[in-house]
């Protein structure tokens, strides 16, 4: 199974690495999504990045991962 | 310094005792640098800095100054610049962030907000008292943790929490590596900053004539990037820049980017029409060029019990001060050296350059290895003490080897570092034991040779040369490399003269002077050696091959050479003759004669050009070495004394023998200097040691002997097996200091550089710690 990015729309096999393109790519487009996504979670874009910065392990890539995944069906 | 040598004798001109061509030049005085350019009707320029880390630009009122007697004019950002933003990251314009001369926003202490030209330096300097700026300050924020918090001030619209630019690396299940690790330490690091301190201060004279020509003579690392820079923020046509740098007193990867100096100057002088020089002061070099980017280092590593390295994670912030430069691209290097040169399973690295109201912080020597170095191979040494381990052994059995794939990012093709550590081991063990205050620490590294990364976003190829030659047999050669100081147009000349077959006075190097030079990056991550020398092999072939050309077909030739169709025809020594009979032959003047009757007058020209391909992200080739520092530590005191030193160093073939001595000792002065005295404290927004007194350097008296064992290796990308030396070794020696003293009294320095009152603190809290019966840890 592949991962689209539900910006723009790229695949890729693992829904880790559409999170890591989504963080690492980080323009408007993106950023709005994931600040969508996390309006009614308690969190933002920046929020999650600052985390994956600040705590070890990869928790924030994991928490978008599994939104990137929730969110296949309606892309 | 001394060498010991492993490699074999086979060339004519490459690796033999070649003084620099430039070298009486400048030891006589006659080499021009940015700063003796004299031009008819010229005018001086000064700079009118911001006091103010953060602040608002409301008005500038220059009326008074251009009262003043001998003021000829004055720009600032609203009326001859309109803001225009520009960086050198062009591929992303969001990275684009600096005006030189702000339009309405200063965001750090000594940005530049006016320029005068005055008849004189001294009117320019009083000028600038006469210039009044109504600011509204605003608050600022000066350190990375600060400046992402909530709270923090906004320093650039839309960068949300400070945050300029981000890096992530990853290659394995770094989780599932984790898991596996026997043993798991985690440190955090403050890595600190540096500043470039070259000997030629920011300087350039601008001319812009009514022709709409602009000629800038300035001192940089690479004159295709400035003129290119500048055509830009100046809406012109690149050709109608010309970027002259014939001699530069230093640079260490601080200027490439647009300065105060050159903007400044031009924009005074497209206004006047006339030459301006700006020459920075010392003080103004510290506070207003840039530095080598500060680091806050979070570390954490699992191994097996038996030393098998599994996982690395790393998290970076990194102070990148107010814009962007080249902090972008020390932020990506910083995250894959600290890899180097280890294998990891499992490798992740999330990296944050964080805006601050300070000093711009970019690239220096090592381009974000040695903040990667310092935490990396000092966290090496504690583990390997943690497990009762040979710091030595454990590395050698987790270090790269030829044809070691990097996932994802590199692949190793030549490699050294096996025998790095034979060298080391070896120099250890002849130095037997050692006086009670004196200890050894080692730290390894690789650095990369060039970088393939294409941020400025040029179409041209990255290094070009062109080959001439005269009716005499003597060489122009012609490349837009650029010398600062590390010697590469020697280096670039023997190339030439090798690969010609002729002697090095017979080549003329032409560079640095964009009208008559083709474009080439510039000296810059060690790439110059590699990739310039690429170009200048294939331009000396590409015009050796049309001479061989006519001496195959000549007669004349064939008869005197004994040639016949299974024999092949060479040149060395200015000598043509029979590869398989060198004794049979003619002088190569006479077979230059012939072939420029055979082309009708025409001129030989030979062209070569390098972009690297298919060769991984980051770089076509990589050093490795591995240093060893006895270091000496007053327990009373704290001081610090460097005793001796040995670097085995993996350079691949070794091309100028003698530049490489000096860049080798040039290196470790720079790198010793981060690791114990380069100290740049802030005080709201301030640099407090703005000067040469104060900003402590290593001096002559104070440097060890610094050896290099040369590793013989042959790196097949690079031009006769070459690859980089120099900048490299600015990497290791921080850490190994910082071992030094972790072998001397047992303390851990996380921080750097390592200055006395650190090691007296560590020292007592160490005591303190034995009392309470705890173990440090």
């Amino acid at each position: 199974m592949s991962y689209k990015c539900p910006v723009c729309k790229k695949e890729w096999k693992d829904s880790l690495q559409v999170a890591r393109h989504m963080f690492g790519t980080g323009d408007k487009p993106h950023k709005e999504w994931v600040d969508e996504q996390g309006k009614d979670k308690g969190f933002t874009f920046i929020d999650l990045m600052i985390e994956q910065a600040t705590t070890p392990g990869n928790k924030s890539y994991v928490t978008l991962a599994e939104i990137i995944e929730k969110a296949q069906s309606s892309l | 310094m001394t060498t010991t040598s492993l490699a074999t004798t086979k060339f004519t001109v490459i690796n033999t005792h070649v003084h620099n061509i430039d070298g009486v030049a400048k030891v006589t005085g006659r080499a021009t640098y940015t700063f003796d350019v004299k031009l008819p009707n010229m005018l001086y320029g000064k700079i009118l800095r911001s006091p103010h880390p953060h602040a608002k630009i409301l008005k500038i009122d220059y009326s008074k100054a251009l009262e003043f007697p001998g003021v000829v004019g004055v720009v600032t950002g609203k009326e001859d610049t309109l803001g225009v933003k520009q960086g050198i990251w062009r591929r992303y314009q969001d990275l684009c962030d600096e005006q030189i001369l702000p339009l309405d926003k200063v965001r750090y202490i000594g940005e530049p907000v006016a320029a005068v030209a005055a008849l004189t330096e001294d009117i320019a300097e009083q000028a600038l008292d006469l210039i009044e700026v109504d600011y509204e300050v605003l608050p600022a924020v000066y350190e990375p943790m600060d400046a992402i918090k909530k709270e923090a001030p906004e320093i650039h619209e839309g960068f949300e929490r400070n945050i300029n630019v981000t890096r992530h690396i990853e290659w394995g299940d770094v989780d599932e590596a984790f898991e596996e690790a026997e043993y798991i330490r985690e440190d955090w690091f403050k890595v600190g900053g540096q500043h470039h301190v070259s000997m030629e201060t920011r300087a350039a004279v601008s001319d812009y004539t009514p022709d709409g020509k602009l000629t800038i003579y300035h001192s940089n690392q690479s004159p295709y990037y400035l003129q290119a820079l500048m055509a830009g923020v100046l809406g012109m046509r690149e050709g109608d820049v010309r970027v002259i740098s014939h001699y530069v007193g230093g640079a260490f990867g601080g200027k490439f980017e647009l300065d105060g100096a050159i903007f400044c100057s031009a924009v005074l002088s497209k206004k006047l029409k006339r030459p301006v020089k700006i020459i920075y002061t010392r003080e103004e070099d510290f506070i207003a060029s840039k530095r080598r980017t500060p680091m806050f280092y979070y570390v954490r590593t699992g191994v097996k019990k038996d030393g098998t390295f599994l996982a690395r994670e790393a998290k970076v912030f990194t102070n990148g001060g107010a814009y962007t430069g080249m902090g972008a691209t020390a932020l990506y290097l910083t995250g894959f050296f600290h890899s180097f040169p280890y294998r990891w399973r499992g490798y992740r690295y999330d990296g944050y350059r964080v805006y601050t109201n300070t000093l711009p912080s970019t690239s220096m020597r090592g381009f974000g290895a040695p903040q990667a170095m310092f935490t990396s191979e000092q966290q090496i040494e504690w583990i390997a003490a943690d497990l009762g381990l040979d710091p030595i052994e454990m590395r050698r059995k987790n270090s790269h080897y030829p044809g070691y794939e990097v996932p994802g990012q590199a692949r190793i093709e030549s490699c050294g570092i096996d025998q790095c550590y034979d060298e080391i081991q070896k120099w250890i063990k002849e130095k037997g034991k050692l006086p009670e205050n004196r200890a050894i620490g080692i730290s390894a590294c690789g650095f990369m040779t060039g970088g393939i990364f294409n941020w400025f976003d040029t179409p041209y190829a990255f290094s070009a040369a062109m080959v001439t030659i005269n009716q005499d047999g003597t060489v122009e050669l012609y490349v837009g490399a650029q010398d600062m100081g590390q010697g590469s147009n020697t280096t670039l000349a023997i190339i030439c003269a090798e690969t010609l077959g002729v002697k090095m006075e017979d080549i003329k190097l032409h560079a640095s002077d964009t009208d008559h030079c083709p474009p080439d990056l510039g000296a810059w991550g060690s790439r110059q050696t590699l990739m310039t020398g690429n170009a200048v092999k294939m331009a000396a072939e590409d015009a050796k091959k049309q001479l061989l050309e006519f001496a195959y077909a000549h007669a004349h030739i064939v008869s005197k050479t004994g040639l016949n169709i299974v024999y092949d025809l060479d040149i060395k020594d200015r000598w043509v003759h029979n590869v398989a009979r060198p004794e049979r032959g003619v002088d190569y003047s006479e077979l230059v004669k012939i072939a420029l009757r055979g082309k009708e007058g025409q001129k030989i020209v030979g062209r070569g050009f390098y972009t690297p391909h298919r060769k991984g992200m980051i770089s076509p080739a990589y050093s490795y070495m591995l240093q060893g520092v006895e270091v000496e530590i007053d327990e009373e005191t704290g001081k610090i004394r460097l005793i001796d030193s040995l670097t085995a160093h993996d350079c691949g073939q070794p091309i100028n023998h003698l530049g490489l001595i000096g860049q080798l000792e040039g290196a470790f002065s720079m790198a010793a200097g981060y690791g114990y005295l380069e100290y740049m404290p802030f005080e709201d927004g301030q640099l407090m040691n703005p000067n040469l007194v104060d900003y402590k350097m290593i001096r002559a008296t104070e440097m060890p002997p610094t050896a290099v064992a040369e590793i013989d290796t042959y790196e097949p990308e690079g031009p006769y097996g070459a690859k980089e030396a120099g900048e490299g070794l600015t990497n290791p020696t921080a850490a190994a200091i910082g071992n030094a003293i972790f072998h001397r009294f047992g303390v851990q320095m996380k921080e750097n550089p390592i200055r006395p009152e650190m090691i007296l603190n560590a020292l007592k809290e160490k005591k303190e710690q034995k009392k309470s019966g705890k173990k440090n840890k």
